[in-house]
C-alpha cells in the first residue's frame, strides 16, 4: 500500500502535466481546424494553403 | 460593494463622481462611466443594470470614440461597410468590441432604435455581429458609430481577422473545457472504481478518506472551469426571471457538488463527484459538436469574405501596374489578375477569354469559361491565363459581399422552428423544477437518507438538453448543408415551407432557359448595319436586369454608344436616346407603341425608332444547366410542376414539351401568375415559385416559397426565400434535405420525449442512481446532435461531393 502514496501524486502530476501540454496545443491553434489539414495531402497543387498566413 | 465602480467593476478613486440614476446615487470610477450611466437611466433603460451579467466596459476614452467615429466617415470605408437595399434604405453590418452578454445585446438594440431614421436593429450576442438596416440619407453611419461609442461599445468593420478572432476563442475555450472535464472525469472515474472496489474488500477508513478527497481534488476544476458557462448562464437566466436548459444543469451540479462535499467532510456513506464529472464532460461533448455545427455554418460565409483579396493590381493610366488596397478600387478602374489570383471587385473581362473558378459562390466545382464582355464576380478565381478586368461594382456592392449579407442575415434571425423549441424547453424547465421538488419532500418524509440522491436523479434525468438542442442543432446543420450546395436559404422558415410543398411553378427566360440572340437571324431594315443594330439594342438594354438584356449585351461588342433618357417599361420593353435618336426595344406591340403588332414579328424582339421598325431579333434559348435532372427530380418526387411565363404560346410549348412538363400558361402578365398562385392556393396546394428573382418579384411575392435562380448576380437584390446560385437541380435537393431537417426533427423530439416519459418516474422513485441518470441524459443529447449531423448525407452524388472537398480545402 505504501506504493500508493507515491504513484498515485505522480499520476496527478503527469495529468497536471497532460493539461498544460494541451491547453499549449490549443493556444498555439493546433486544434484549430480538425478538417483542412486532412485534406491537404489530397490536393494536387503545390502552392501552400491560402489561409492562416 | 465598496470600492468599485457601479458601472464598469474597476476601483474607485480617493473622491469617485457620482451618477445618478433612478435617484439614486452610485459611486463610478470616472466622469465617462457617469455620463454612460446617466444616459443609459436617460433613456429609460436602466433596467441593464439588473439584466446585464458582468460588468460593463469602462466607459471608453472621449477621444478614441470620435476618431473611431471619424474613421467611418471615411468614404472608403463606409462604401465597404454600407449596402443599399432595394427599398431604398441602407444595410450595414459592424462587429461590436466589448459585448459580454445578451444584456449588452438588449441595450444596443434599444440605443440605436431611439435614432431617428434607425429602420431595423439586429444583434447576433454570439458573433457579436451588429446589423442595422437605415435611412442613409437622414442618419450618416458615424452617428450611429457615435451613439454606440457612447454607451461603451466600440464598433469594428467586419473583417476577416475580427471574424476568425471570435470564433477561434469560442473554440478554444470550448476545447480547453471539454479536456479539463475528460480528464477530470476519467481520474474521478478511477479513483471512484477504486473506492468501489475497496468497499467490498474491507479497506480501512483511511484510504477511503483519501481516496474521496482525491476524487474532490479531480472533480473541482470540473465543476469550476468546465460547468462555468452553465452557471453564467444560469444566473443570466434567473435574473432575467426566464427558465432555460442551463437552469437544472447548474442546480444538479452544484446539489451533487455541494451534497458529496458535506458527505467527505462528515463521513457519510456515498458520495456522487465521479457522476457530476462525467455529467458535465458529455454535456460539454454535446455544446462542442453543436458549436462546430454552428461554426461550420458560418464558415462557409467566412469564406466567401476571405475569397476577395486585399491587394489589387491597377493599371495605370501611363500602362504600368500599380499594386493598390482592393478597397481604393473605383467602378471604371482596369486591373489585371494574375493566374490563380483571385478577382478583386466585381467587373467585366476585357481579355478575350479565361477560365474562371466560380465553386464557392455557386457550387459549381469545375471551372468556367468567359470571353470579352463577360461579367467576372469578385471572390472568383482565374484559371489558365491572366485577365484583365474592367470594374464595374466595389466594395459592399459586389455579389459576394451581398451573398454574405444574405447567410448573416439568415444566420442572426432565429427560425420559428427554434423559436418553437425553446418556447416548449421553458415550459419544460418549470415542470421538471416541480417535479424535483415534490421528490425532495416526498423522500423527505418517506426516507430522508435517499431525498437527495433521488432530487438529484430526476433534475438530471429530466433536463431539456435534447429537447432544446434538437431544432438549432437540425437547423444550423441544414443551413449549413445547403449553402455548401449553391442554395442559400434567406429567410430560415423558407425550409419548413420548402419541404410541405406540393407545387411548383417555374417562370420560363432566365429560369428554366438562357437566352441567347443569334446573329445569323437578325433582320434589319433601311439598310443598318447588324452589328450597329445589336450594339444600339445593347446600348439600350446594358444595366437592366431581364435576362433578355443581357443577351444583347453579351452578343455586343466591348463599346457601346452612350444613351440618355434611358425609361422601361416592365415586361415589355425599354427606350432610350441614343445618338439623338429615340429608339424603343421590346415587345412589338410596346415598340411599335400599337395594341396589336404584325404576325411576323410576335417572336422577336423588335427595335424601333420614330420611322418604324429599325431591326427584329430572333431569340435562340437553350436550357439552363440542371434544368432537365431538376424536372424529373421533383416529378420522381411528386410534385405537380407548371410553367407560366410571359413569352409566347409557341416558345413555351416548345420549352413544356422538351422538359416533359404537361401544365403550362404563355403570355402571362405579373398579375396573371398571381391569379394562378392564387387559385392553386385556393384548391389547398403549398406552391413554391422559381423565378429570376428579379423581374418577377411581385410573383414571388405571393408564393409559400419563393426561391430566385440568380447567377450570382443577383442573387444579392433578389426578393426571394431562397437563392439558388448554382444548377437548377439544386432546388430538388434542397426540397430533399429540408424534409430530411423534418423528418429529424420529429425523431429528435420524439427520442427527447419519450426518454424523458421512461426515466423520469423511475428517477423519482429512486430507482435511477445519479451516476446512471448522467449517463443516460448526456448520452441522450449526443444522440440528438449526431442524429442532426445525418443531415445531408443522402443522395449525395460524386459531383457535390467533389465540390465540399473543394470548398473545405479553400476554408
Amino acid at each position: 500500500m505504501t506504493s500508493l502514496v507515491f504513484l498515485i501524486p505522480l499520476s496527478v502530476l503527469i495529468l497536471i502535466g497532460a493539461g498544460v501540454a494541451l491547453f499549449w496545443a490549443i493556444n498555439r491553434g493546433q486544434f484549430d481546424d480538425l478538417e483542412t489539414p486532412g485534406l491537404l495531402p489530397l490536393s494536387d497543387s503545390d502552392d501552400t494553403p491560402r489561409e492562416r498566413q | 460593494m465598496t470600492g468599485a465602480c457601479w458601472h464598469c467593476g474597476e476601483s474607485l478613486p480617493p473622491d469617485p463622481p457620482q451618477a445618478n440614476v433612478a435617484g439614486i446615487r452610485h459611486a463610478v470610477c470616472c466622469n465617462g462611466c457617469r455620463a454612460v450611466a446617466e444616459w443609459i437611466a436617460d433613456l429609460g433603460l436602466a433596467d441593464y443594470y439588473r439584466l446585464r451579467a458582468g460588468p460593463a466596459a469602462r466607459a471608453p476614452d472621449p477621444r478614441a470614440v470620435k476618431a473611431s467615429a471619424a474613421a467611418f466617415l471615411r468614404p472608403e470605408l463606409s462604401r465597404h461597410l454600407v449596402r443599399p437595399l432595394a427599398d431604398g434604405h441602407s444595410e450595414a453590418i459592424v462587429l461590436i468590441d466589448g459585448m459580454h452578454c445578451t444584456a449588452c445585446c438588449w441595450l444596443i438594440e434599444r440605443t440605436l432604435e431611439r435614432l431617428a431614421g434607425v429602420v431595423d436593429v439586429s444583434v447576433n450576442a454570439g458573433a457579436r455581429r451588429l446589423r442595422i438596416v437605415f435611412d442613409g440619407r437622414a442618419l450618416p453611419l458615424a452617428r450611429i458609430i457615435d451613439a454606440l461609442g457612447r454607451v461603451g461599445y466600440r464598433a469594428l468593420p467586419l473583417d476577416r481577422d475580427a471574424l476568425d478572432d471570435t470564433r477561434r476563442r469560442e473554440t478554444r475555450y470550448a476545447q480547453k473545457r471539454l479536456a479539463v472535464a475528460g480528464f477530470g472525469a476519467m481520474q474521478a472515474m478511477m479513483y471512484a472504481s477504486a473506492l468501489w472496489f475497496g468497499a467490498f474488500d474491507g479497506a480501512d477508513a483511511a484510504t477511503r478518506d483519501f481516496f474521496r478527497w482525491l476524487t474532490l481534488l479531480a472533480t473541482t476544476p470540473v465543476v469550476f472551469y468546465s460547468a462555468g458557462p452553465f452557471f453564467a448562464g444560469a444566473v443570466r437566466l434567473v435574473k432575467a426571471r426566464r427558465l432555460g436548459m442551463d437552469v437544472p444543469v447548474a442546480l444538479a451540479v452544484a446539489l451533487i457538488y455541494g451534497g458529496s462535499v458535506i458527505e467527505i467532510l462528515t463521513g457519510g456513506p456515498d458520495i456522487w463527484l465521479e457522476s457530476v464529472s462525467m455529467f458535465i464532460f458529455f454535456l460539454c461533448a454535446g455544446r462542442y459538436l453543436e458549436m462546430r455545427a454552428r461554426h461550420h455554418a458560418g464558415d462557409l460565409s467566412d469564406a466567401l469574405a476571405r475569397l476577395t483579396p486585399v491587394f489589387a493590381d491597377r493599371v495605370e493610366a501611363d500602362g504600368t501596374l500599380l499594386r493598390v488596397g482592393a478597397f481604393e478600387l473605383v467602378p471604371g478602374d482596369r486591373v489585371v489578375v494574375g493566374e490563380g489570383g483571385s478577382v478583386p471587385a466585381d467587373g467585366v473581362l476585357e481579355t478575350d477569354q479565361c477560365r474562371v473558378d466560380e465553386a464557392l459562390l455557386c457550387g459549381e466545382p469545375t471551372p468556367r469559361h468567359r470571353r470579352r464582355g463577360e461579367a467576372l464576380c469578385a471572390g472568383s478565381i482565374v484559371v489558365g491565363a491572366p485577365a484583365t478586368v474592367r470594374v464595374t461594382r466595389v466594395g459592399a456592392d459586389t455579389v459576394v459581399a451581398g451573398i454574405v449579407a444574405l447567410t448573416t442575415r439568415a444566420a442572426s434571425s432565429k427560425p420559428r422552428l427554434a423559436r418553437a423549441g425553446e418556447r416548449a424547453a421553458a415550459g419544460f424547465v418549470a415542470r421538471v423544477l416541480v417535479l424535483a421538488t415534490c421528490t425532495a419532500i416526498g423522500w423527505a418524509i418517506v426516507d430522508p437518507a435517499h431525498a437527495l440522491a433521488a432530487t438529484v436523479a430526476v433534475l438530471v434525468v429530466a433536463c431539456p438538453c435534447a429537447f432544446a438542442l434538437a431544432a438549432p442543432a437540425a437547423a444550423t446543420r441544414a443551413l449549413a448543408v445547403l449553402t455548401a450546395r449553391g442554395v442559400l436559404v434567406v429567410r430560415p422558415d423558407a425550409l419548413e415551407d420548402l419541404a410541405s410543398v406540393t407545387h411548383v411553378v417555374f417562370d420560363k427566360t432566365g429560369t428554366l432557359t438562357e437566352p441567347a440572340i443569334a446573329r445569323d437571324r437578325v433582320i434589319t431594315r433601311r439598310g443598318i448595319d447588324r452589328d450597329a443594330a445589336v450594339a444600339i439594342a445593347a446600348a439600350l438594354a446594358q444595366g437592366a436586369r431581364h435576362p433578355l438584356a443581357r443577351a444583347f449585351v453579351a452578343a455586343a461588342p466591348a463599346t457601346l454608344p452612350a444613351v440618355e433618357a434611358r425609361e422601361s417599361v416592365a415586361g415589355r420593353g425599354i427606350g432610350g436616346l441614343v445618338g439623338g435618336r429615340r429608339y424603343r426595344l421590346g415587345r412589338a406591340d410596346y415598340a411599335l407603341e400599337r395594341e396589336s403588332c404584325p404576325s411576323n414579328l410576335e417572336e422577336a424582339v423588335v427595335l424601333t425608332d420614330a420611322d418604324g421598325v429599325v431591326a427584329a431579333f430572333h431569340i435562340d434559348e437553350r436550357l439552363r444547366p440542371g434544368a432537365c435532372a431538376a424536372v424529373d427530380a421533383l416529378v420522381r418526387a411528386g410534385i405537380h410542376l407548371t410553367i407560366a411565363s410571359g413569352d409566347t404560346k409557341a416558345r413555351v410549348e416548345a420549352v413544356a414539351g422538351r422538359l416533359g412538363i404537361a401544365a403550362w400558361h404563355a403570355r402571362q402578365s405579373p398579375t396573371d401568375k398571381l391569379a394562378l398562385l392564387a387559385s392553386l392556393r385556393a384548391r389547398g396546394a403549398r406552391v413554391a415559385v422559381v423565378g429570376d428573382g428579379v423581374n418577377d418579384a411581385p410573383v414571388l411575392a405571393g408564393a409559400d416559397v419563393a426561391a430566385a435562380v440568380g447567377t450570382a448576380a443577383d442573387a444579392a437584390q433578389a426578393a426571394s426565400d431562397i437563392v439558388i446560385t448554382g444548377r437548377l437541380d439544386a432546388l430538388a435537393e434542397a426540397r430533399a434535405v429540408a424534409r430530411q431537417t423534418l423528418s429529424i426533427l420529429v425523431q429528435n423530439r420524439r427520442w427527447a420525449l419519450c426518454y424523458n416519459l421512461a426515466t423520469v418516474p423511475l428517477a423519482a422513485l429512486g430507482m435511477v442512481p445519479p451516476w446512471l441518470a448522467a449517463i443516460g441524459m448526456s448520452a441522450s443529447s449526443l444522440a440528438v446532435v449526431v442524429n442532426a449531423l445525418r443531415i445531408g448525407t443522402v443522395e449525395e452524388t460524386p459531383v457535390e461531393g467533389e465540390a465540399v472537398v473543394r470548398q473545405s480545402a479553400l476554408a
